[in-house]
């Protein structure tokens, strides 16, 4: 049988709250039982897993150090989504500005990062680089758009869960959510 | 172990013969041209009955040695040394109900004047002859009481016909990803079933404990477009009259809680691993995504071939059910539908239970930590290879918890009788495999660990014969070492 799957919301939640009442112990556990959470969420923008490890790290280590910026009423684990997210899009933007510095984005084979070698760097040869790139263009004219797009196309998360998570009236997003889809979309490749 | 491996062809499996029969003239005879042909494994592209013959299950690899369970003795029965289990199953998805017919052939241990199966108290018996004699049965809850003498060491045949709304029973269980065990239909009409460690009684007359190895042959009868999928070769699907049939023939012995059946709409997919086993994915039609996920699976393969040896039988499988959980059910893997039961690193873990766990199989629920353990090393070893690091910092990050399963559960090798698979038999017995390696090397770890489940294949053991083993195969003695990771209270110390 599979080991016991990862714990419950409930028990991250109060696992979180001990965290930050200050108990180490609480927080060990907290970590390790994120990891696969937060592994997932990266490979979920970042397939070439050397790289999902690096977001997970980055994660990890935001998750250890700002868990006092989590509010505490909402779910940690949505928290958390957020801190995923963003670590693995700041993966991607040092990865790309490496395979920039190092030309393999210049090179004309591989135009505008449209066609990308994948021997030259790793994220480059990710999936989801088209999204990934449509968010960096989104985040230039409607930064709010990016988190709960992400939240729900990417991740699945219910409507309610965003709202909770990101602050915001239901109503505002659903309304970022459809407004970013529209933009988004002539950005995706057929295939995604 | 069957080592020369056999290429089933596509062909020939998945041949959908719509045109000619019923299912019950495919079985052989003179209704249709290929029964005069050999049912050897030459593809055939005529619309004909394509059906395999069954090979002759050969009853000698099933012998076992039965026991009275030292933590579960309610379920099973010893004097019952089940040999094959025959069983026909036909599920109706909107009644619920499904109707079996089954042939036991058991060996006594023992003279006796009744037999008692485990059978869940749903299931109705209608019919019953041992030897070709009628004979009468009897009630008691789970159990099932066939009234008529049998012999120590005679082989006897039990056929039964059954059916009922199957239910899933009980299990000493704190986890949070499973309570109950057995057979379960989903809101839609669709079944699964995962059963360690007794589930397998919710949907046939069995003697339910793990130190029984059998062999099986398993018809399943659905309305098509649904599949029935169970463990083992897919001899023969047809779809006729509207119903699909499947047969399913396992040449190796199992032990009851290695046995899966799950009826669904189901999208087969044929892979091979690169030593050359047919690999198929059973996913729904309509989750893709479920079927990608499974791509890792040669590559699995491959890496626990290299480390363990040959796959131990002929070919490998994956069903994906509506679960929490996953199971190493033997040669087709039950995997649930959730993003971590269907993660490389669970599919890596039940496919290494194919060593450590259906290969070799506890004799007694005692030692569940013998399979968990093993498994979970080995897939610690496989996620440190993904990440890049070192086994032992995986180890390191394990540690912590390690402590608190074993507080919260008792110690891997004498663990709460009320905590059944919890946590404390993964991942001590992991670090305690971690240790024996920084002790003894990698070469001498690895040949244990090659050699453990080839010395005892098809078999059983107990805790005693696998310590020794270990200690006779890496020449150290260990006897403090075991005692301290098995039965200690808290985390031994770690170099």
């Amino acid at each position: 049988m599979a080991p016991a799957a990862p714990p419950a919301p409930d028990e991250l939640d109060d696992l979180a709250h001990r965290a930050r009442a200050g108990e180490s112990a609480a927080l060990d556990e907290l970590l390790a039982a994120l990891r696969p959470r937060i592994l997932h969420i990266c490979r979920g923008v970042l397939p070439y897993t050397p790289d999902a490890e690096d977001a997970c790290q980055e994660a990890m280590l935001s998750v250890a150090t700002k868990l006092g910026s989590w509010h505490g009423q909402g779910r940690v684990t949505s928290w958390v989504h957020v801190v995923a997210l963003n670590a693995a899009r700041s993966t991607y933007r040092r990865m790309k500005n490496q395979a920039v510095a190092s030309g393999a984005a210049g090179d004309p084979a591989s135009p505008a990062l449209d066609r990308p070698d994948p021997r030259t760097t790793s994220v480059i040869a990710g999936t989801r680089l088209d999204l990934l790139e449509a968010m960096e263009t989104l985040e230039r004219e409607h930064p709010q758009f990016v988190e709960p797009l992400l939240l729900r196309d990417v991740y699945g998360l219910a409507y309610a869960d965003i709202a909770e998570q990101t602050g915001a009236p239901l109503g505002t997003v659903k309304a970022q959510i459809h407004h970013g889809r529209k933009l988004v979309r002539p950005m995706l490749r057929e295939s995604s | 172990m069957n080592r020369a491996r056999r290429i089933v062809p596509a062909t020939l499996v998945v041949a959908l013969t719509a045109c000619t029969g019923t299912a019950e003239l495919r079985t052989g005879g003179a209704e249709g041209p290929a029964s005069s042909e050999p049912s050897s494994a030459s593809p055939s592209v005529t619309p004909t009955p394509s059906a395999q013959a069954a090979p002759e299950p050969d009853l000698d690899l099933a012998r076992s040695e039965t026991r009275e369970d030292s933590y579960y003795p309610e379920v099973g029965d010893p004097l019952v040394d089940a040999l094959h289990y025959d069983l026909d199953l036909a599920w109706d998805p909107a009644a619920r109900t499904l109707t079996g017919a089954q042939t036991l052939t058991f060996r006594a241990t023992e003279d006796a004047g009744s037999v008692r199966l485990d059978l869940g108290a749903p299931l109705e018996v209608s019919e019953a002859t041992l030897d070709g004699d009628p004979v009468t049965t009897s009630r008691d809850g789970d159990a099932l009481l066939v009234r008529a003498p049998v012999r120590a060491d005679v082989e006897h045949e039990l056929r039964l016909a059954y059916a009922g709304s199957p239910e899933p029973v009980g299990v000493p269980t704190t986890r949070t990803d499973f309570s109950s065990t057995g057979w379960t239909v989903t809101p839609a009409g669709e079944t699964w079933t995962m059963q360690e460690p007794w589930g397998a009684h919710t949907w046939y007359a069995v003697n339910d404990h793990p130190s029984d190895k059998a062999l099986y042959d398993v018809t399943m009868r659905v309305p098509a477009p649904w599949t029935g999928v169970s463990n083992g070769e897919l001899l023969e699907r047809t779809e006729a009259d509207g119903q699909t049939t499947t047969r399913w023939h396992l040449a190796e012995p199992a032990a009851p809680y290695l046995v899966t059946a799950a009826f669904a709409n189901y999208e087969m997919t044929e892979d091979v691993s690169g030593s050359g086993v047919p690999l198929t994915y059973w996913t729904p039609r309509d989750r893709p995504a479920l079927k990608a996920a499974l791509a890792v699976t040669p590559e699995a393969m491959d890496w626990l071939e290299d480390l363990l040896g040959p796959y131990p039988y002929d070919t490998f499988g994956t069903v994906v059910v509506d679960s929490d959980s996953a199971m190493e059910t033997q040669t087709m893997v039950t995997l649930g539908d959730t993003p971590y039961t269907t993660s490389p690193e669970v599919v890596v873990h039940e496919l290494a239970h194919h060593w450590y766990g259906n290969q070799v199989t506890p004799t007694d629920w005692a030692d569940l930590w013998m399979n968990e353990g093993m498994a979970m090393y080995l897939q610690g070893m496989w996620e440190a290879e993904q990440r890049g690091v070192e086994v032992g910092v995986v180890m390191d990050e394990w540690a912590p918890s390690e402590a608190q399963y074993r507080a919260e559960s008792g110690p891997p090798g004498a663990y709460d009788r009320g905590a059944f698979a919890s946590s404390n038999v993964y991942y001590g017995p992991a670090l305690m495999f971690h240790e024996l390696r920084e002790r003894v090397g990698d070469e001498a770890f690895f040949a244990m660990a090659r050699g453990w489940p080839a010395a005892n294949d098809n078999g059983n053991a107990t805790r005693q014969e696998f310590l020794d083993f270990i200690e006779s195969s890496t020449g150290e003695e260990l006897s403090d070492f075991f005692d301290a990771w098995l039965l200690g209270e808290t985390t031994p110390s770690r170099d």
